[in-house]
């Protein structure tokens, strides 16, 4: 039962109490949840809390009343604001609300639930440069459309990012579509990686596009390295 | 007149550690390697040992290290990781920089979750594993990947399943399962190595005073891992790169919002960049300003440098009290120690102008971006195809 | 067979075990390591005892005449207990003057009150720059005051404006290790916030909380009227963080009632301290071979309807040795124990 408005009436209370429970059998859970007497701690030392309707401190209680109606509510609404600075695991009960929160999302993801998919909209590009090259970020994704509040060096960068790259010391740096040079090998390792952990599938349920392109890369790649796939 | 008050204080002299509120878990790292699970990665003998937050002894390694790369450094700030690769070198001592090396992905899980345990425990592993085999120590650029690194370690441990789970992975990649003795951080070992480093210096920084902005995940996030010092802030807040600062002989500046992220956020600077460049701004970036006026803020992070460095230029156009030059602590020490500030350092990828703080330093950035410019024409007409490290010292 | 009890401790519970001993026929030798009675209260030199705020130093001197030139008790001050050996009815204690030769003793039973310390806020895991700034200071630093009838700003000597108290310093923490309520830190506060609006009617005092334990009849005694006569104001929400701003200090908490993050000036900081065991009390544990609990005060496995027998028969416990304890459950204590203690050494007789 809730002591809160409930917000998700259309909801039926089934579905989220086994969202909840999924959430509640991560095995990082117990660990990130102790007890909370709202001491408020987390709250002074959060960055969202001082931009966003946020609260580490609510996480914390929702979590520790067990109240399914108002955690499916924070899965829904609160949990894209976290910053996961983890600045909240200063709580003298030993309380991870972050480590709350990475855990809510997964959920939040593997379920694809319509809020999940909102927050990441407009990410689809970097979870495809992540997953299918190893590195994150590279030199080619500065470009000024991309970053336009920081001014006109990214252009100097974009313009120059060929030449800058190769004026760089380290050998392993002389790249510009991934941050170093990763070898093939380890790329095909990376990708055994995330079949054998169903990200394909988490993927899938936020992105259905970035899916059927990753998925086409990757076996491309493992085919020809005589994978199965 | 102030009041003597003979109080707890006189404690101050003899302070003792308490015994540490949480477990070694270094001790359980070994026990599993009793149990035939994983093999622990040793510290080579070649160390130097410092000291925790509860006051536990860490190993860092001096040489023979395997630079697990940061994408944010190398893709957008790349004389980040050249920098510290140069420390290495100017000092004489063996490192190795993989290509078997991806990125930890954890910048991607704590801003999208798509993502699971599994398959961060499996990267994480996988790296091990590459380091392992090439008998090269790992040292993590990155505060993230450190930090993630030693929740994955955790979860290994407390998680058999997992551990089952990951282990036949690296056995169909044929990789071996290997745990470090230590998780260390780059800025770890620039700490350690310090008074070496200022042995080299041959800049005078007696006029720089820097502002330090710890990384959340290199002292939040398992927080036992991360250095203290009681000689730094009364060992109750970590001391790398505060050390660094003073053992190059700058000063450094308060202020009250040290503790503060950056507001990096993860996902935050990728799609909701509003709220990035409000934190960095108003909490960070000003604060320094109107409490210490620094003349750099230096910091042990690829988000961190990132964010306060780029967010500051929005805050030009809306009249913010910005522009303070964002370096890491390798860079710092690199160009007190004479790097090149563009060859080696490659500050033309930071974007808040640092000139005024090279002509502080008593450096000729004119001259130097001239030499660094002539680099550049020589690559772009063919006559040489890289700058090589040759060149960044010559 | 030995008639003695050895107290150990010259504090409240170790003076009163020692004069109840007396009171009823039996004898006592009570062990102090320092050259004087009194114990934490006076070496801390605590200025009013809660709830009722009478004066401290007149109590212990009320409770020091009753043990001084007593026949049935021999105090050995300025001595420490070093090594025992035997059994209930039966040990033989060693005994040193500080720096002097050891003494053989014959002792039926012992009742340890080596008592506790407070918590030193400047360990590693706090914020609370308590070695770097002066303003910040303890209970026990806000007493030393107090005992002389002032409270200023240590830092320039002036008065203050405002003056905060942060309760829960190194109490009911997972992360130190110290999981337990300190008990007596919530009355101390609120007693000490008051003397100070008495002293200063014009500064401003806040206590800033995450439960006010305010048991019995502490809520009338102190609670109430500190927020209904002296205006002593009170936050719900724990400080995180404090740092110097200017001449003042920068505290950051939530305020949770509000629900919003607080920036907020203050000019002297009290930190409420909790309780750690003593290193006379983990020291004597080690002498007597006696388990400790898991925060390392003396376990007493009879509780509830036993606070005062130890896991070893024949050796007592009373005060803050077993834990966090007040003034009240200390002399409470001490009585049931120099029960025990007497009747052991008599049945052993």
């Amino acid at each position: 039962m809730t002591l809160a408005p409930n917000t998700y009436t259309d909801i039926p209370y089934e579905e989220k109490a086994k969202l909840i429970e999924e959430v509640m059998a991560d095995h990082r859970y117990g660990e990130h949840l102790y007890g909370c007497y709202e001491c408020g701690i987390c709250v002074a030392a959060c960055p969202s809390a001082r931009f966003y309707d946020f609260s580490p401190r609510k996480i914390a209680q929702a979590a520790a009343r067990q109240d399914v109606e108002l955690m499916y509510e924070q899965m829904n609404d609160d949990v894209w604001n976290c910053s996961q600075c983890f600045s909240c695991t200063r709580c003298p009960r030993g309380n991870n609300p972050g480590g709350i929160i990475t855990v809510l999302r997964e959920v939040a993801v593997r379920n694809g639930l319509a809020s999940a998919r909102d927050a990441l909209e407009g990410y689809g590009r970097v979870v495809y440069k992540i997953m299918s090259t190893g590195t994150q970020v590279s030199p080619d994704m500065l470009q000024p459309n991309a970053f336009p509040d920081w001014g006109p060096h990214v252009k100097a960068i974009s313009d120059n990012v060929e030449t800058w790259r190769k004026a760089l010391p380290p050998e392993t740096l002389h790249t510009t579509s991934t941050a170093w040079n990763v070898d093939e090998k380890t790329i095909i390792e990376l990708y055994l990686i995330w079949q054998a952990t169903g990200v394909m599938d988490m993927i899938g349920e936020v992105d259905e596009g970035l899916h059927m392109i990753l998925e086409d890369v990757m076996e491309d790649v493992l085919d020809e390295a005589g994978y199965e796939t | 007149m102030s009041l003597e008050l003979p109080v707890l204080k006189e404690r101050r002299a003899e302070r003792k550690n308490a015994p540490p509120p949480t477990e070694d878990v270094r001790e359980k790292v070994f026990e599993i390697e009793a149990q035939g699970d994983w093999i622990v990665h040793r510290v080579p003998d070649d160390h130097v040992e410092v000291f925790t937050k509860y006051g536990r002894v860490k190993k860092i390694p001096r040489q023979n290290l395997w630079h697990h790369k940061s994408c944010g450094q190398c893709g957008h700030i790349p004389g980040y990781s050249t920098a510290i690769f140069w420390l290495m070198r100017k000092l004489g001592l063996a490192y190795e920089d993989p290509t078997d090396q991806t990125s930890c992905t954890a910048w991607n899980y704590y801003a999208s979750a798509t993502s699971n345990a599994a398959a961060q425990a499996g990267v994480a592993m996988r790296n091990f594993g590459a380091a392992y085999e090439a008998g090269n120590y790992p040292l993590i650029h990155c505060g993230t990947s450190y930090g993630h690194y030693k929740e994955v370690r955790e979860e290994l441990i407390h998680d058999p399943e997992l551990r089952k789970q990951v282990k036949g992975i690296m056995e169909k990649l044929g990789k071996p399962f290997v745990m470090p003795e230590e998780i260390v951080h780059y800025s770890e070992w620039v700490y350690a190595m310090r008074r070496e480093l200022a042995n080299l210096k041959v800049l005078d920084f007696s006029d720089i005073t820097a502002t330090v902005h710890p990384a959340c995940h290199y002292h939040k996030l398992v927080v036992e891992d991360a250095i203290y010092d009681r000689d730094i802030y009364d060992g109750q807040r970590t001391a790398v790169v505060t050390a660094v600062v003073e053992a190059l002989g700058a000063n450094i500046g308060e202020y009250s919002t040290w503790y503060d992220c950056c507001g990096f956020g993860f996902r935050h600077i990728l799609v909701e960049r509003d709220f990035t460049r409000s934190f960095a701004i108003e909490r960070k970036i000003e604060v320094m300003k109107k409490e210490a006026n620094p003349d750099v803020v230096l910091t042990h992070d690829t988000g961190c440098v990132t964010t306060l460095d780029q967010s500051q230029f929005a805050g030009r156009a809306h009249d913010r009290d910005v522009g303070i030059p964002v370096l890491s602590d390798a860079q710092f020490a690199a160009l007190a120690m004479g790097a090149h500030p563009y060859k080696v350092c490659q500050l033309h990828w930071h974007n808040t102008d640092n000139k005024p703080l090279l002509e502080k330093m008593g450096i000729d950035h004119e001259s130097k971006w001239a030499e660094f410019e002539e680099e550049l024409r020589m690559i772009e007409a063919g006559e040489k195809e890289f700058l090589t490290w040759e060149d960044a010292d010559g | 067979m030995a008639k003695d009890v050895l107290i150990v401790g010259g504090g409240p519970a170790g003076l009163h075990a020692a004069r109840n001993i007396a009171d009823i026929g039996g004898n006592a030798i009570l062990v102090e390591q320092r050259d004087v009675l009194g114990g934490t209260p006076d070496e801390a030199r605590y200025a009013a005892l809660t709830p009722h705020l009478e004066s401290a130093q007149d109590a212990l001197d009320e409770m020091r005449a009753a043990v001084i030139d007593r026949p049935e008790i021999d105090l050995r001050l300025g001595s420490t207990v070093l090594e025992s050996s035997g059994k209930a009815g039966d040990f033989k204690v060693s005994v040193a003057k500080n720096g002097g030769e050891a003494e053989q003793l014959d002792v039926g039973s012992v009742i340890l009150t080596t008592g506790f310390q407070h918590f030193d806020p400047g360990r590693e895991t706090q914020m609370y720059g308590y070695y770097e700034n002066p303003d910040v200071i303890t209970l026990v630093d806000a007493e030393k005051m107090l005992s002389k009838h002032e409270f200023v700003r240590p830092s320039n000597g002036e008065k203050p404006e405002r003056v905060a108290f942060i309760q829960c310093v190194g109490s009911r923490d997972r992360r130190l290790g110290n999981e337990y309520c300190s008990k007596v830190c919530c009355g101390i506060a609120s007693k000490e916030a008051i003397e100070i609006r008495k002293l200063l009617p014009d500064t401003k005092v806040y206590i800033f909380y995450i439960d006010m334990r305010m048991y019995g009849y502490w809520e009338n005694q102190l609670y109430w009227p500190a927020q209904e006569e002296h205006n002593v104001i009170y936050v719900r929400g724990i400080v995180t963080e404090i740092l110097k701003r200017g001449d003042r200090l920068l505290m950051k908490g939530e305020d949770t009632t509000m629900g919003r993050p607080m920036e907020v000036e203050m000019d002297v900081i009290v930190l409420s301290v909790g309780m750690e065991p003593s290193a006379g009390t983990r020291e004597m544990a080690r002498v007597f071979d006696i388990e400790k609990n898991k925060y390392g005060f003396i376990h007493t496995p009879g509780e509830p309807m036993d606070p005062v027998s130890t896991s070893v028969p024949g050796v007592y416990v009373a005060g803050a040795a077993a834990g966090p304890k007040d003034i009240e459950d200390s002399i409470g204590m001490a009585s049931a124990a120099a029960m025990k203690a007497l009747a052991m050494v008599r049945s052993a007789g």
